[in-house]
């Protein structure tokens, strides 16, 4: 651990640091959602036919359905009819084809951010693609794939330019009749990103998209989609930050991942929406379906998670292990501070032979915090030979937080096995007291201690993001920690 | 959320409701009818309620059991009765939910001990059961506790005090004689303060269908210590729903042994409060054979500091069998230093058998050591291995591994006739080939 006691204390004394709002002329929808609202959506983004027809149906299911009260999270009901469904900086007509074509002010809040979308200043080996509220304002890199035959654009792009690809695709893995807010996020999904694989093509830099909400009462609905095709492989890494504000915004998004046979996909998120502030108030509502269908054989999809933000956390990245020997992975680190409320876990569901599943499951909950694991493991008939090692460990700082931990487990193959193990302690006085006897302050043997209890989930993340998550864990626990 | 022939229950058993017992009791009365309209509204729990999502129990509505107001017992086979009874205990039975004193022997109790049937109880200590009745479990848990204190006919009310220690166990036999009957019963079990006692129910009945539907409330008092057995043991066509309420005093200690042979569908409630440094041992074991479902409720309760709980349910599933495990630790926010461990074990025997498991911990307090550990599997195949070179032929290593699986929680049973015949139980259930009772 290298955080001096000195570094600890200013990363408590720091706020929220991705608070800022960005000053710019956009083009928003009023309020409201209904048909109407959905075909000049469809419109505004020049939509294929299918897309629009997909949209109004997802659209007349969700109006049948109610909002699911099953979570261990306690909100006010949403209005859905107060939020506007559409929000975009105002730009040329055919979107940026370079730089110089983004609004300053975006690039300026992207460069805040640590994100520089000018592809010289970045990272060698990162494409970005930037979600900016409703769309998607620049992709670096996209040349340098398209040599190897890698799709990385923005989901809109796709649908006018691979539509056959994204209508094969879209909605095979979630649904729209899924659930509740899959089924809005089908009818108004704005942007995202779309990946292809090609067969057998290892992508040669890492992927990723950063999530950025900036107007305010508007929702941010994106659908991500990334297909890895025979034999392909790729690492795609996701962060997301918003503006502080009193009220809580929603975000929808829903991620859809298909694994063909030998095909292996990355998933990496560090979600850092603004979690509302010390009260409770303000916040992001993070209500998101993400699952991936490991649909060939010895296909392999892991899931690594970052959860630090957002007032309300309401997730279950899922693998459905089709194909035989198809392995899923499930690494999470969420943590929990002052008012924030988690309900995350995942679903593995064995379906093919020799299938395996990895889920390891790290919770933290502090200050008023309430932070619930919740697990599906289920083995069907055909999964023979079927494996699942869960464990999930939950850490308590403070007496006024709760830690849950809800596992499902159903098996109906009697030569699988599945183990589960679940642990619930605080931080122990021995530890404390070994390293503070060593003359580490309090401050820095919390947060070594906290560090040391994710570090099995940190390593499954690419080294950029493991060192964002260290700050972050420590950023979070402010207020909390000595 | 109402199925569509909830209101048959009501309307059937309308005419009986005046025959029940204790009606002239105002309190009870009313207790009665805000259940009865709790349940007309509600009906039989559903799939889509969290705590029965496994455990479909429509089957009851439709076959619409009938209520037996009357106290004439039927005819009883005395000797098959006699192979449950156990020797050296006092003896209670209920013939399809009411007392039967020619059956039962209760000679020689203490006088600090008092055990009575609850309908005579109801008429003859009315003051003392109505601080009792419906204390530890509430009609808003769920239907089927609406469903029984509407219509329960009887039961059974024990009550030991003067710190008495009871030396021999008391048995509660519950059989069930007629086809299509339904047998509800109440039982309430008052520990006084630093009494002793084991208690052992037993389920068992004819070859019916029939509904036998027993809530427990239990009391242990300040230092008070209870072991209470159950052995159910019900016909494989009957249903069985059986509810064990605990409240805890402080320093007192409460063991279950839930043993779970019995039943087309059964399903068992084993809630326990716990007050400051109370102690808590839940045992089950669940053997499921043919279509059998098993499903077994538990719910811990830790409500002030000290509380220590341990629970560990082992399921063996055959046939097409069925097994249910849904267990909650609960640790409030005063509960700190609490120390809990909640384990399950399935083992699948066949490819139509099927084990859900949903161990849930929910934790307020910061200063408490919990855990949980689930595991569902098949022999170990190492284990079988070692023995095939020991000269032992697969099926018998089979055998020995499944029964010694299931053996650890018979040999937690400390009364040895009931050890005995749990493990007669047992055995019945599974083959025996190459099983040898006298290793066990």
């Amino acid at each position: 651990m290298s955080a001096s006691a000195q570094e600890v204390n200013n990363l408590i004394n720091q706020e929220y640091k991705q608070g800022f709002v960005t000053e710019l002329e956009t083009n928003t929808f009023p309020p409201g959602l209904d048909e109407s609202v959905i075909h000049k959506l469809s419109k505004i983004k020049n939509e294929p036919e299918f897309m629009l027809e997909y949209r109004l149906k997802a659209f007349r299911h969700w109006q049948t359905m109610k909002s699911p009260k099953w979570a261990f999270v306690d909100f006010e009901p949403i209005d859905y009819q107060s939020i506007s469904y559409y929000s975009a900086p105002k730009r040329k007509e055919d979107g940026p084809k370079s730089l110089d074509e983004i609004d300053p002010q975006v690039l300026e809040a992207y460069k805040k951010l640590g994100i520089p979308l000018d592809e010289q200043e970045r990272l060698a080996g990162v494409a970005v693609d930037a979600v900016f509220d409703s769309v998607s304002v620049a992709t670096t890199f996209k040349g340098k794939l398209k040599d190897v035959g890698v799709i990385f654009c923005p989901i809109s792009e796709a649908l006018r330019e691979h539509p056959e690809l994204v209508k094969q695709y879209l909605g095979s893995v979630v649904p729209h009749t899924d659930n509740y807010f899959a089924a809005l996020n089908a009818a108004v999904f704005t942007d995202g990103s779309f990946v292809y694989i090609p067969k057998g093509v290892r992508c040669p830099m890492e992927l990723s998209t950063y999530f950025r909400i900036n107007a305010a009462n508007t929702g941010q609905f994106e659908r991500t989609l990334i297909i890895a095709d025979e034999g392909s492989h790729v690492s795609y890494l996701e962060g997301c930050t918003a503006p502080m504000r009193d009220e809580n915004q929603l975000h929808a998004a829903v991620v859809e991942l298909v694994a063909m046979k030998d095909a292996v996909i990355k998933y990496s998120t560090v979600q850092n929406w603004y979690p509302g502030d010390k009260n409770g108030l303000g916040g992001i509502y993070n209500f998101v379906t993400k699952r991936a269908d490991c649909r060939g054989d010895n296909s392999k999809v892991s899931w690594t998670q970052v959860e630090t933000g957002s007032a309300i956390t309401w997730k279950y990245p899922s693998c459905v292990l089709t194909g035989d020997n198809a392995v899923g992975e499930f690494y999470s680190v969420a943590l929990t501070n002052n008012y924030q409320q988690a309900d995350t876990g995942t679903k593995m569901i064995h379906i093919g032979k020799n299938t395996r599943s990895t889920i390891v499951s790290k919770g933290i909950s502090a200050g008023k915090a309430q932070n619930t694991y919740r697990g599906l493991v289920k083995v069907l008939k055909s999964a023979e030979n079927a494996r699942n090692y869960t464990q999930c460990d939950s850490l308590l700082v403070g007496d006024k937080c709760g830690a849950h931990t809800f596992p499902y487990i159903e098996v109906k193959q009697p030569s699988a096995q599945v183990e589960h193990e679940a642990t619930t302690s605080k931080i122990s006085e021995d530890q404390l007291f070994f390293c503070q006897q060593r003359g580490l302050s309090a401050e820095d043997a919390v947060s070594m201690i906290v560090n040391g209890f994710c570090k099995e989930v940190f390593k499954e993340l690419p080294m950029e993001f493991a060192v964002e998550a260290q700050a972050l864990l420590g950023l979070s626990l402010e207020g909390s920690v000595g | 959320m109402t199925t569509a022939n909830a209101s048959r229950y009501p309307a059937e058993y309308s005419n009986s409701v005046p025959l029940l017992c204790g009606q002239s009791l105002s309190w009870l009365k009313q207790q009665r009818t805000n259940a009865l309209l709790q349940f007309s509204e509600q009906g039989f729990p559903a799939l889509h309620e969290e705590e029965w999502r496994y455990t479909n129990v429509s089957a009851i509505e439709k076959k619409l059991f009938s209520p037996k107001v009357n106290k004439t017992t039927g005819f009883v086979d005395v000797e098959w009765l006699k192979s449950y009874q156990l020797e050296d205990a006092w003896s209670v039975v209920l013939v399809d939910g009411h007392f039967s004193a020619e059956l039962s022997s209760l000679e020689g109790l203490p006088n600090d001990v008092l055990v009575k049937g609850m309908a005579d109880a109801l008429e003859e200590i009315p003051e003392v059961l109505e601080r009792f009745i419906n204390q530890a479990v509430s009609v808003d848990e769920h239907s089927f506790i609406a469903f029984n204190t509407a219509w329960f006919t009887d039961g059974l009310f024990v009550h030991l005090s003067n710190k008495q220690v009871l030396e021999r166990p008391i048995q509660v036999l519950h059989i069930a004689t007629q086809q299509d009957v339904l047998s509800a019963t109440r039982t309430v079990i008052i520990l006084d303060k630093l009494t002793e006692a084991s208690i052992i129910e037993t389920y068992v009945g004819y070859d019916n269908a029939y509904l036998s539907s027993a809530v427990t409330e239990v009391f242990v008092g300040k230092n008070a210590d209870l072991t209470l057995y159950k052995m159910q043991c019900e016909s494989e066509k009957a249903y069985h729903f059986g509810g064990v309420y605990v409240k805890q005093d402080c320093h007192a200690r409460f063991r279950h042994h839930n043993f779970a042979f019995g039943a087309l569908l059964a399903r068992s409630d084993i809630h326990t409060d716990l007050d400051h440094a109370s102690e808590c041992e839940l045992n089950g074991l669940y053997l499921g054979v043919k279509r059998q479902h098993i499903d077994n409720h538990t719910r811990i309760n830790h409500t002030k500091s000290h509380g220590i709980s341990r629970e560990l349910y082992k399921g063996v599933l055959d046939g097409r069998a069925r097994g249910v495990f849904q267990g909650r630790v609960i640790v409030a926010k005063d509960a700190q230093k609490t120390d809990s461990q909640m384990n399950n074990r399935n083992l699948l025997l066949s490819n139509e058998a099927e084990a859900d498991s949903k161990p849930q911990l929910e934790i307020y307090a910061d200063d408490v050591k919990c855990g949980h550990g689930v595991t569902v599997g098949q022999l170990d195949e190492k284990s079988i291995f070692y023995l095939q070179s020991r000269c032992v032929d697969e099926e018998t290593a089979r055998n020995i591994l499944t029964f010694a699986f299931a053996n650890e929680m018979v040999d937690k049973v400390r009364i040895k006739v009931l050890h005995e015949m749990i493990l007669d139980q047992a055995l019945l259930r599974f083959p025996q080939e190459g099983v040898n009772k006298e290793w066990l």
